[in-house]
């Protein structure tokens, strides 16, 4: 071999690289290329029947379906109660854990264990907890606290839908964020704390002016990751409301989904994850643009 | 020096160059349509062949594995096909093996068009009859009149309401495998409990027990189902005398908007109103199966498969089964079961068609009915066969006499999510029976065939 160490040098970590960039164009680019493409066509999944290529009709057609507008509604309403349910307390789940001197691993894996469950099986857990009118929920209600006369009938209601689903994705979320916290805690030094005491200090006034700053950049990770997370809910809608009753409860995905896999409608489906796509990849450019100030501890 | 600049590009074209290397054939094989096509007709003369091979020995010459999907239940069925008809299949037919693969109900239909969509398909299938239409229209399953040579004589050995499910567009896409039909299936304990001597005989009659049943408390149902989907709504839009579309399913105008069928919405609406009917129909579902073995929901609508399994779950509940509840067209029932059909993109389709053939025979077809499937061969009702079949089977058979399939077009899940949430809209009290199937007729009937000219 004529190649001159120096030149092996540069060429390994590309040859290490080339593995990953590999798979990610693989299975990443191209499919989402592919995506793109199917977006403008009416789509035959039939490998011998041609697809025709109707421009931006999906896209038009979108626009004007009313379920779409109910689906980004409620994908948002998602996001929106359950970003700042989880971030918060999470937040306290994590200070409360960081401060106490026993059991603090005991509480961690408690809090932790609703992340590494199945997405499917608490689903269908929950579906089961707020059936009507014999579920669990219905019966704490009625039974146990008389809080209701009669028994709510959770999945029949477009308003109460939701709740489960909101439920779940905070109930599950939580643990997620309070390890990703409650190593930031720790990064931070003792005696800034102490400093703020000696300064006179109250807990809220250290912990709002000192430890948040301080792991301001970690909340903002927290915030990103959710929020993109939270335009991706699906297997809790599917498996709970399965976007009924009427379709009222359907969510971006769980939209898109019953297009492709129940009606065949590919091209239709990918319009709308590119519609869903171009969303997220504005609200995430937005907050690194305004949320993104690193705060140094000196 | 030099390599600073070359190097990156030189490694970020090879990687593109492989890449475009690996997507090629599959971007490229999309939007050729036609040299496929050709190949299809190829596989259509192999059958012929068959046609001598048939009678005398077992067809192909090398060993084959034939896969075939079906969603046959875990307990009882998928176990008795393992175990019993498998083997005498592949005992049989020395050079065949069948792969078979049960799939869930409710990922079956997504599995399929994924397998379909990446050239995987299985070779065969069972079919839940509302979904040949769909998949015959797309163009993904063989036709069978072509395929198998002695096709004729297997339509004409099966019942023609079944087979009607697998005709679409001049070809028959697959051949029936089972038949069922649900039939009112009661709590006998429930029904002693609350004075009822005999199951309601008409629609009237069920009325009066369900007040007799709701008497017994806040916790009791009278009837239950599990949503407002075409299963669950049909045997009452047909017996009331109403009806999904016309005959030639053209048009839905004046047939699902017309008075019977707002009746018996109007008829389900009342029940659920009045605490007959269990909530879980609005919307979330109901565990029936579970509260009628519990005695809190007195009737439900059941298939075949209900006794053995139902016996198994809950052994002590004593139930008996009875026809639909006459209304003003009548005792009418929803026909259900599963088409067996072959893959174009099968690779032998002639040990496919073997197979086929092998279940629809009548020693297999009373072999499945052992464990529930109801058999389609018309020479299974002869005295002889009917005594070879479980004895509940009576009241399944009495009641397919007068049972209708759900609407065969292609277009069906779009149609029944429209007609699911017009009854989930009715029930939840969002507008009355008329102007939400007013308003559903006006967005089925864009969905339905075009009336021949």
């Amino acid at each position: 071999m004529a190649i001159s160490t120096n030149t092996q040098k540069k060429i390994i970590p590309y040859l290490f690289l080339a593995p990953a960039a590999v798979l990610f164009l693989l299975f990443l680019v191209y499919p989402l290329l592919k995506g793109f493409q199917i977006s403008f066509y009416n789509w035959s999944i039939m490998p011998t029947k041609p697809s025709t290529f109707i421009g931006l009709d999906n896209y038009v057609k979108a626009f004007q379906d009313q379920v779409v507008g109910t689906a980004f509604k409620n994908t948002l309403i998602y996001t929106l109660i359950t970003v700042p349910g989880q971030m918060i307390l999470a937040m306290l789940a994590a200070v409360m854990i960081h401060n106490i001197t026993r059991g603090k691993i005991f509480f961690r894996t408690l809090y932790y264990i609703p992340v590494i469950t199945s997405w499917v099986i608490v689903s269908l857990l929950f579906r089961y907890l707020f059936q009507s009118p014999e579920g669990l929920i219905n019966y704490f209600l009625v039974e146990v606290f008389h809080i209701t006369p009669d028994p709510v009938g959770w999945l029949q209601q477009a308003g109460t839908a939701m709740i489960p689903v909101i439920g779940l994705g905070i109930w599950k979320g939580i643990g997620w964020s309070m390890i990703i916290y409650l190593a930031a805690l720790a990064s931070i030094p003792h005696e800034i704390g102490e400093a703020a005491s000696i300064d006179g200090a109250n807990t809220w006034q250290r912990f709002w002016a000192v430890t948040l700053p301080l792991i301001g950049p970690t909340v903002v990770f927290t915030l990103v990751m959710l929020l993109i997370g939270g335009f991706n809910v699906f297997i809790s809608v599917y498996l709970i409301t399965n976007g009924g009753p009427m379709q009222q409860t359907e969510v971006a995905l769980s939209y898109m989904y019953h297009q492709a896999f129940d009606f065949i409608d590919f091209g239709y489906a990918a319009s709308l994850s590119f519609l869903l796509a171009a969303v997220i990849v504005t609200g995430s450019l937005l907050q690194m643009k305004f949320l993104r100030r690193p705060v140094e501890i000196s | 020096m030099k390599s600073k600049k070359w190097l990156p590009l030189f490694v970020f074209m090879t990687i593109v160059a492989m890449l475009v290397g690996a997507c090629a054939p599959a971007a490229v094989a999309t939007p050729a349509p036609t040299t496929p096509a050709q190949v299809q007709k190829e596989t259509v003369i192999v059958p012929q062949e068959v046609e001598k091979v048939v009678t005398a020995t077992p067809p192909p010459s090398g060993p084959v594995t034939l896969t075939f999907w079906h969603g046959y239940n875990a307990d009882t069925e998928t176990p008795f096909l393992e175990k019993t008809v498998i083997p005498a299949f592949e005992a049989a037919h020395p050079n065949i093996k069948v792969q078979d693969v049960n799939i869930p109900y409710d990922q079956f239909h997504q599995k399929l068009l994924t397998a379909i969509a990446g050239g995987t398909a299985p070779d065969l299938a069972r079919l839940d009859i509302i979904w040949t239409p769909e998949f015959g229209d797309m163009g993904a399953l063989a036709p069978l009149d072509e395929v198998m040579s002695d096709f004729a004589t297997y339509k004409d050995a099966v019942f023609p309401g079944p087979l009607s499910t697998n005709f679409i567009g001049g070809h028959y896409y697959g051949l029936p495998l089972d038949t069922n039909t649900r039939v009112l299936v009661y709590n006998k304990d429930v029904f002693s409990a609350a004075g009822i001597e005999n199951p309601p005989a008409t629609v009237d009659d069920f009325l009066a027990d369900c007040a007799k049943i709701k008497a017994l408390g806040a916790n009791h149902w009278c009837f239950g189902d599990g949503g407002t989907y075409a299963w669950a709504v049909d045997p009452w839009i047909w017996s009331f005398g109403g009806a999904m579309t016309s005959p030639d399913y053209t048009t839905s105008t004046g047939y699902l908007n017309g008075a019977q069928t707002v009746a018996a919405y109007q008829f389900l609406k009342d029940g659920v109103d009045k605490g007959y009917i269990h909530p879980g129909i609005k919307g979330g579902g109901v565990d029936t199966w579970g509260l009628l073995g519990k005695g809190q929901i007195a009737m439900i609508l059941e298939g075949p498969w209900f006794p053995p399994s139902f016996k198994s779950q809950f052994p002590d509940v004593k139930y008996g089964m009875a026809l639909m509840p006459a209304g003003q067209g009548g005792s009418i029932s929803v026909v259900g079961g599963e088409d067996i059909a072959m893959f174009q993109q099968s690779k032998n389709k002639e040990a496919a068609a073997e197979f086929i053939r092998f279940m629809l025979s009548l020693d297999t077809q009373l072999q499945m009915a052992t464990v529930g499937q109801m058999p389609v061969l018309t020479e299974t009702t002869s005295s002889e066969n009917l005594a070879k079949l479980p004895d509940y089977f009576g009241i399944f058979l009495e009641q397919l006499k007068n049972a209708q399939a759900r609407t065969p077009v292609s277009n069906w899940t779009r149609v029944e999510q429209i007609l699911t949430d017009a009854g989930t809209a009715i029930l939840n009290g969002k507008g009355t029976p008329q102007a939400n199937l007013d308003d559903a007729v006006s967005k089925i009937d864009p969905l339905l065939p075009k009336p021949a000219q």
